[in-house]
């Protein structure tokens, strides 16, 4: 790529920043309310204002949320998943039970989480890890079914223990389709995350949202969604990044649909 | 792997044998230790589902809550289809959008919901404000890749065969494009059903206890977290929200095998 072509490259994205900024700007002149449209300056100064205090605070709370939840259900997921790819009869009895709750979405979980662990952390905590369990779970177990047969019979032939064909063979096959479970759960879990804080938290990023809303800072309110944004935009392209480096072997990886 | 496969029998007759001792085992632990109210209980929650039904409450929750779903569900295709057909066809207008659109996709659209109240209003319109944005990307990315994907030898088909601009787009690249936006339109729908159940909760936070009138299943939920104390209640709103999900999803892949019979998925 020569140089002139390079500078286009890097203008392209800020021209559709420019816009979305401009489109703001005259938004707030128009309606001439620094608490209706708060002006982008005005939320830059919200959002330097908040990074010395809160603010970490709060991103912290939030990560630790989507950590813990979220390592848990995938482990959890992952763990019921090879055990009914080896176990028929144990698929055959979680299989309608995943199928049974899988439609139900964690936002639905909300009431009777507050209800059963009170507000506070437990309530996004384990809204994420139920976003987590069920696609991963359903995604991972999706996959070892279709691993292909030639390989298993290869492995046994080759003398592979039952552990080493579940690590080596079995589970390296299934990767693909446990990814796309968890890409597409991710959107999900994160508003889960986020409608967790606002209803049932008392720390984190969505809390922080609804905790300045109540003194009217409107500034602030959205400096906090457009964190939850940069948070969300990151966790995303982490999972691209891990998806890319554990699939290095997979030809293509397809780009995102969803 | 599924060497020893069970019998037809086995794999309905099994799972049903558990859930239904599970059950049982569920309502003699609540009666023994006589905690019903704090926690559910099988037979509570179909009294509970039978009370709510009979009363006509969950009817009109329901229906306000799917009329708004369904209007943002339309806002977000109007929107989103457009700028992903857009995006997917022209490359400039891809790398110039597509980052802020990713950052835009990235806010969870319940994180709107202060500001969605301060413009529109607690009444139902803040909600969907929260469906339409979050259906809107499923659409864009999907109407995106749709207008990528389209065969580019069809195109050079057709005008080899003397096509004109307005026939390509119609017998082309509409019914080329189309599984692919169905198949964003069922995400979008999915997610839409999900983020008014969001919205309608977090509103009903906001405004539970002040004796207005309940306009949706998220607040009923809140009044009957709140205000009634009633376990039983919340699990059968679950499994309602539950089964539109899911009628959602499977009514739509039914509709899609009939009207697209030409896509996969």
């Amino acid at each position: 790529m020569n140089p002139a072509r390079r500078l286009v490259r890097f203008i392209e994205p800020m021209i559709g920043i420019a816009t979305v900024l401009a489109a703001w700007e005259i938004a707030s002149r128009v309606s001439a309310n620094a608490t209706l449209v708060p002006p982008p300056g005005v939320v830059w100064d919200a959002l330097l204002a908040m990074q010395g205090s809160e603010l970490p605070h709060d991103i912290i709370a939030s990560l630790v949320h989507l950590a813990i939840g979220y390592t848990t259900g995938a482990a959890l997921g992952l763990l019921l998943a090879i055990v009914a790819g080896s176990l028929p009869w144990f698929a055959a009895v979680i299989d309608p039970f995943a199928e049974f709750l899988r439609p139900i979405s964690p936002i639905a979980w909300i009431p009777l989480a507050i209800l059963l662990f009170g507000v506070g952390g437990a309530v996004p905590i384990f809204l994420i890890f139920y976003a987590a369990l069920f696609p991963i779970f359903v995604g991972t177990l999706d996959g070892i079914r279709r691993v292909d047969p030639n390989l298993v019979n290869a492995a046994r032939a080759l003398g592979a223990s039952r552990t080493t064909l579940a690590l080596r063979v079995v589970l390296p096959a299934a990767m693909p389709s446990l990814f796309a479970g968890a890409r597409l759960s991710l959107g999900v879990a994160w508003m889960a995350l986020v409608a967790g804080e606002i209803v049932g938290g008392d720390a984190g990023i969505g809390w922080r949202i609804l905790w300045y809303q109540e003194f009217f800072q409107m500034d602030r309110v959205l400096a906090a969604i457009l964190i939850v944004g940069v948070l969300g935009f990151s966790a995303d392209t982490l999972l691209r990044m891990l998806q890319r480096r554990v699939l290095r072997w997979q030809p293509s990886i397809t780009e995102d649909a969803g | 792997m599924n060497a020893q496969r069970l019998g037809r029998g086995a794999r309905v007759a099994l799972p049903l044998a558990v859930a239904l001792a599970l059950c049982v085992v569920w309502e003699v632990a609540v009666r023994v230790t006589k905690s019903h109210g704090l926690v559910p209980a099988p037979s509570g929650i179909v009294a509970a589902g039978w009370t709510l039904i009979a009363s006509g409450i969950i009817v009109d929750a329901m229906s306000g809550s799917l009329e708004r779903v369904l209007i943002g569900f339309a806002i977000g295709g109007a929107l989103g289809i457009p700028v992903g057909l857009a995006i997917g066809s022209v490359p400039a207008l891809d790398r110039m959008f597509r980052p802020v659109l990713d950052g835009l996709r990235s806010i969870a659209p319940i994180a709107w919901i202060p500001m969605a109240i301060l413009w529109l209003g607690v009444r139902g319109d803040a909600a969907l404000f929260v469906v339409a944005y979050g259906a809107a990307f499923p659409f864009i990315v999907n109407a995106s890749l749709a207008a990528r994907w389209v065969d580019r030898r069809l195109i050079a088909a057709a005008r080899a065969l003397g096509a004109n601009r307005w026939m390509i787009l119609r017998a082309v690249l509409l019914p080329g494009a189309m599984p692919m936006i169905f198949t964003g339109a069922r995400i979008a729908l999915a997610f839409a059903w999900a983020s008014i159940v969001a919205a309608e909760l977090a509103i009903g936070i906001k405004i539970a206890g002040q004796g207005r009138s309940v306009a949706g299943i998220g607040q009923l939920m809140v009044e009957t977290l709140y205000v009634k104390r009633d376990v039983d209640a919340l699990v059968f709103y679950m499994l309602v929200i539950g089964i539109v999900s899911f009628v959602i999803d499977i009514g739509l892949r039914r509709v899609q095998r009939r009207v697209l019979p030409w896509s996969a998925g």
